[in-house]
């Protein structure tokens, strides 16, 4: 017990790492990266609704009627998030308006509906919340980064303080929306090879 | 049957328990959010319009039910006596939908001391320039006994050029906000001295 525990909760942070090895949830990923403070926000909100998420539905798994689990797990996941939503226009409202209209969108996030049917649905609850930590931190993890490395590059700083001097030349596409493809894309690359390097499996589920 | 029938409580009692949830939630942070729209998106405006920080005026709110809705009215005090008001009103008829603007209103001197957008969703570069200070200086100074107008109904305030409609509904909430002050201005100052 103790080692499947250990094992749920290291797997989200490299072993199915959102989105680079789950290749899930990549909307965000592309659309709030344009800096770190934004990446962490979302992150933190999905981790936090992940989270929740798995512990309900993992708790109500053997009340709610296959047939209409989908439609369960949705009203669940869509309450969550605009607890979320209210919850940030109350205590982070700067960041709630920069993430905008992607807060309630982390209703469809793949991941989260994922997680629900692909772990939630046949584990019990405390491994799916300890799974929803693991994986909603690999994404606040990724984010963080994707957004550290478009922010430092595209802005020349970090969470808003200037960390790359005066004559530093801000690389200005990468805070565009191709720049996230790239950046992204990159980051995808050095992971498969690195995969590739340790012979594991390019991508799990 | 019997599995249809339970199928239909499990999903309505979740759905249920989901509202209730959400209810309390937006009851509990209501006036939270209310705080913090304040301050970041009225903060601006009343900062511009009053000359204090934001945070000296913000608390100094009062709500007035005027036919089903409510107005938000920001007042400042100068030697006890209530100086200037800021009201928000609706200007209807945006190219983008309505605005939502707030107007100044010296009460010793009986002028307006300026207009500012609060949420606007017009055109970038057309519609949009009703931000800038160009367009809401002309509300500096104008008397608040007689509406106001654009220039080419025979006003005083100069359009955006292409973008009339916009100008027209900032105008027209201008108007909104000097006919509310003259028909309610006993009601604002007696909740104001009762607060």
């Amino acid at each position: 017990m103790g080692n499947k525990i250990t094992e749920t909760l290291t797997a989200g942070l490299w072993k199915r790492i959102p989105p680079f090895r789950l290749v899930l949830g990549l909307c965000p990923a592309l659309a709030v990266t344009m800096s770190a403070e934004n990446g962490l926000g979302m992150g933190l909100a999905t981790a936090f609704v992940l989270t929740l998420s798995n512990g309900a539905i993992s708790s109500l798994r053997n009340i709610i009627p296959g047939k209409v689990r989908i439609a369960s797990y949705i009203v669940i996941i869509a309450t969550l998030v605009s607890i979320v939503e209210i919850l940030m226009k109350a205590y982070f409202f700067t960041l709630a308006e920069q993430l905008g209209i992607y807060i309630p969108l982390i209703v469809v996030n793949c991941i989260v509906l994922g997680r629900a049917e692909g772990f939630a649905s046949k584990n019990p609850p405390f491994v799916s919340m300890i799974d929803g930590v693991s994986v909603g931190i690999g994404y606040a993890i990724s984010l963080t980064l994707i957004g550290s490395i478009r922010e430092i590059l595209g802005a020349g700083t970090w969470f808003g303080n200037p960390v790359m001097g005066e004559s530093f030349e801000p690389i200005s596409f990468l805070v565009s929306a191709p720049g996230a493809f790239v950046t992204i894309g990159s980051i995808l690359a050095i992971q498969n090879l690195f995969s590739r390097w340790r012979g594991e499996k390019f991508i799990q589920g | 049957m019997s599995e249809i029938i339970r199928m239909v409580v499990i999903l309505s009692l979740i759905s249920g328990f989901s509202a209730a949830a959400l209810t309390i939630a937006n009851v509990k942070l209501g006036p939270q959010i209310e705080r913090q729209t304040d301050l970041y998106v009225r903060g601006p405006g009343l900062e511009r319009l009053f000359g204090k920080p934001a945070k000296e005026v913000l608390g100094n709110k009062v709500v007035l039910n005027v036919d089903d809705t409510a107005v938000p009215v920001f007042f400042t005090l100068k030697d006890q006596v209530v100086s200037d008001l800021a009201i928000e009103a609706t200007g209807k008829g945006g190219y983008g939908g309505d605005l939502k603007i707030m107007v100044g209103i010296d009460l010793i001197n009986e002028r307006q001391t300026g207009m500012e957008v609060v949420s606007h969703s017009e055109t970038p570069g057309l519609g949009a320039r009703i931000i800038e200070v160009a367009f809401r200086r002309q509300w500096q100074g104008l008397p608040i006994d007689a509406p106001v107008a654009l220039t080419k109904d025979g006003g005083q305030i100069d359009a955006i050029s292409g973008a009339s409609t916009t100008s027209k509904a900032a105008v027209n909430g201008t108007n909104d906000v000097l006919d509310f002050v003259r028909e309610n201005r006993d009601e604002i100052l007696r909740l104001i001295s009762e607060r």
